[in-house]
């Protein structure tokens, strides 16, 4: 047996712009210092010394030594990297898990369905989906947030238009002036033109979204194998050995965190 | 002909000589009675015919607190143990147990710490002469004897060892000093037929999880049995600690004065806190769902993803457990419930 390289060592990034997208997420610009290749729908520990690591999704796209990270403040680790601001330290190690089969939307409808700050790894998909613009047929987004102010990356629906992707958004709670939909995403599904049978679809949010959204999809015809989505899990170490994100025979963070609702169709999400 | 023969009167020496660039550890009596696995300081000390339920050597491949990383004045330093350690006296379904963490730690994304003990560690296993009434390795194929997958394996012949070499690292240590051993005689190799076969013929518990595997499966087992046995679990974790094969960890930072420890420490998946994400959702709230979880990771998941049981039959779950509600226990009330079903 030979020595083995420390997998769980991080690498020291430098912060180059932290900016707040609502008051409680912020948007994080990473250097790291040396190439990193990622894709969308992987992960990485982004760890803080005293504090802990955390699992976060890279939520931008092939920059290999500037990565972005959505981070919204949840609790003990992520309130810590809150009060970090640019040109200050933060660690991370990854990328770690599987990613979204993006090929599969090739010569297709896709439809993405998010909700809150779910749409952070979805952000890289559309990103990709806008590079391959020509490659994927219909582009909707489908965007729900417990309030207007919640939505995220708001500056860059307008480029995605551009790209000829629908926006539609929700909210629970309108407030004053708020011309669009009112109430979950799930009652948006009229809003995609063309059929859901031949469309592919990438769904996050909270679990109780994702379980409605996963079902409606898959009821209104749209294959199992097709509908896919991100999970969350208690992680502490990212790559299939601390135990804690295993479920029914699987490591959410080495088999997953992305999995077609074929695969997961057992599970109750909501648990 | 194959193995060798230690003369009992020779197995200090041996051990004095392989202490010489290595950490002894070997199973000794406290004062309290109990035995555990610690550093030998005298080897006459070692504890010869233990019980068969000693605890697991497990910490010493992950330890229950080990610091694995120190930040100090913006540097990261990996603390891994570089110390050599031959471990005396281990059980062979403790040595079955490590071939399966093997697979666990090593086979993808190698855990260096795990790693870097294993590698620098003799394993020296002790055939059961006379397994422990909780013992059920026998039906597993994880004791009494192994047939591989062991450094050295030694079976007590009365006043003389057989020795057994199973990997490189278990050569070594025999052919060094090889003036101690000695080639075995035909009637050396039937006492050891005997030994293995009297003891085989002792264990008082034949389990077999294969079979109760397929009736889980075969959804024979249902909610309700499952319900009765979280019931009666009073979430103490001791399965998990004691178990070879529990291996699930949380890693956490301690902040001192002029530096930062990252450690990692035994957690347990029956703990209700094990699963908890950010904002307090706890996934696997109901009590069932973990005991559900502990016992399918070891009866059906764990076969499907490293090839073996997640249990080895060692039997310690069934002392440390309060409740009753140990492996064995509820595999052999499975197999009642079920039959009962199919003949009532
Ligand atoms: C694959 C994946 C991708 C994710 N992507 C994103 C993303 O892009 N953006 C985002 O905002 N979130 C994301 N999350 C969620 C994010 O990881 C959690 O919000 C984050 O872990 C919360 O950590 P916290 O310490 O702030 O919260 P806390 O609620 O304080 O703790 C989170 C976890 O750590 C444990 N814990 C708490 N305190 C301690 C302690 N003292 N010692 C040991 N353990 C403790 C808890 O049991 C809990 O499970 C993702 C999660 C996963 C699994
Ligand atoms: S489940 Fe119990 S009997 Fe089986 S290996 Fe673990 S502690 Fe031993
Ligand atoms: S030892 Fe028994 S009571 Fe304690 S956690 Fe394990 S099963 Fe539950």
């Amino acid at each position: 047996m030979r020595s083995v390289v420390n997998i769980y060592t991080p690498l020291k990034g430098k912060i180059e712009e932290a900016r707040e997208l609502c008051p409680d997420v912020k948007l994080y610009r990473v250097r790291v210092p040396k190439e990193v290749h990622y894709y969308p729908g992987q992960f990485f520990m982004l760890s803080l010394w005293g504090y802990g690591e955390v699992p976060i999704s890279v939520c931008s796209l092939d920059d290999t030594q500037t990565l972005e990270f959505t981070v919204r403040k949840a609790g003990f680790v992520t309130s810590a990297i809150h009060q970090l601001q640019a040109g200050d330290t933060i660690w991370l190690r990854g990328p770690y898990g599987r990613r979204f089969p993006l090929e599969m939307s090739y010569h297709r409808d896709v439809v993405v369905v998010a909700g809150g700050i779910g749409l952070a790894p979805l952000r890289a998909v559309i990103q990709y989906l806008l590079k391959e613009r020509r490659k994927v047929k219909r582009v909707t987004l489908l965007y729900g947030s417990r309030t207007p102010d919640g939505l995220l990356y708001r500056e860059e629906y307008d480029t995605w238009r551009a790209s000829d992707v629908k926006v539609v958004l929700t909210v629970d709670c309108p407030s004053d002036g708020w011309r669009g939909n009112v109430g979950v995403v799930t009652t948006l599904w009229h809003q995609v033109e063309g059929e859901l049978r031949e469309a592919v679809a990438y769904v996050c949010g909270p679990p109780v979204m994702i379980k409605a959204a996963l079902t409606d999809l898959f009821l209104l015809g749209m294959p199992a194998d097709r509908i896919v989505t991100t999970l969350e899990a208690h992680m502490k170490c990212g790559v299939g050995k601390c135990g804690h994100c295993y479920n029914d025979g699987r490591f959410i963070c080495t088999d997953g965190p992305v999995f077609t609702y074929k695969e997961i169709k057992e599970w109750d999400l909501t648990l | 002909m194959k193995g060798w023969i230690l003369p009992k009167n020779s197995l200090s020496y041996w051990l004095r000589q392989l202490r010489k660039d290595s950490d002894l550890i070997g199973p000794l009596r406290t004062p309290d009675g109990d035995i555990v696995f610690e550093s030998v300081e005298k080897i006459h000390e070692i504890v010869l015919d233990p019980p068969a339920s000693l605890p697991s050597v497990k910490e010493f491949f992950l330890p229950q607190y080990e610091t694995v990383f120190v930040f100090k004045t913006d540097t990261v330093r990996p603390i891994q143990e570089k110390r050599k350690r031959v471990i005396f006296g281990l059980r062979s379904c403790d040595v079955a147990a490590l071939r399966l963490l093997d697979r666990f730690f090593l086979d993808s994304q190698p855990d260096p710490y795990y790693s870097e003990r294993r590698k620098n560690t003799l394993l020296i296993s002790v055939v059961c002469n006379r397994p422990d009434p909780t013992c059920f390795c026998v039906g597993i194929g994880a004791g009494p004897y192994l047939k591989e997958g062991f450094d050295i394996q030694l079976t007590d012949l009365g006043d003389r060892y057989m020795v057994e070499i199973g990997s490189p690292r278990g050569r070594r240590a025999v052919r060094e000093y090889s003036f101690v051993f000695q080639r075995p005689r035909k009637t050396d190799l039937e006492d050891q037929f005997e030994v293995q076969l009297s003891s085989t013929a002792r264990f008082q518990q034949r389990i077999n999880l294969e079979g109760v595997r397929s009736l889980i499966l075969s959804q024979r087992v249902d909610e309700g049995f499952w319900q009765e046995v979280a019931n009666r679990c009073i979430q103490c974790g001791g399965c998990v600690y004691v178990c070879p094969l529990c291996s699930c960890f949380t890693v956490t930072d301690r902040v001192y004065q002029e530096h930062i420890e990252r450690v990692r420490l035994w957690d347990a998946c029956l703990f209700k806190g094990f699963t908890r994400l950010a904002g307090g959702i706890l996934p696997n709230d109901a009590p069932v769902s973990r005991t559900k979880r502990w016992f399918y990771h070891k009866l059906i998941y764990y076969p499907e993803g490293i090839g073996g049981f997640g249990c080895v039959g060692c039997g310690r779950c069934a002392v440390v457990c309060p409740s009753k509600i140990d492996m064995a226990t509820v595999v052999l009330n499975i197999k009642r419930v079920s039959e009962n079903a199919v003949s009532g």
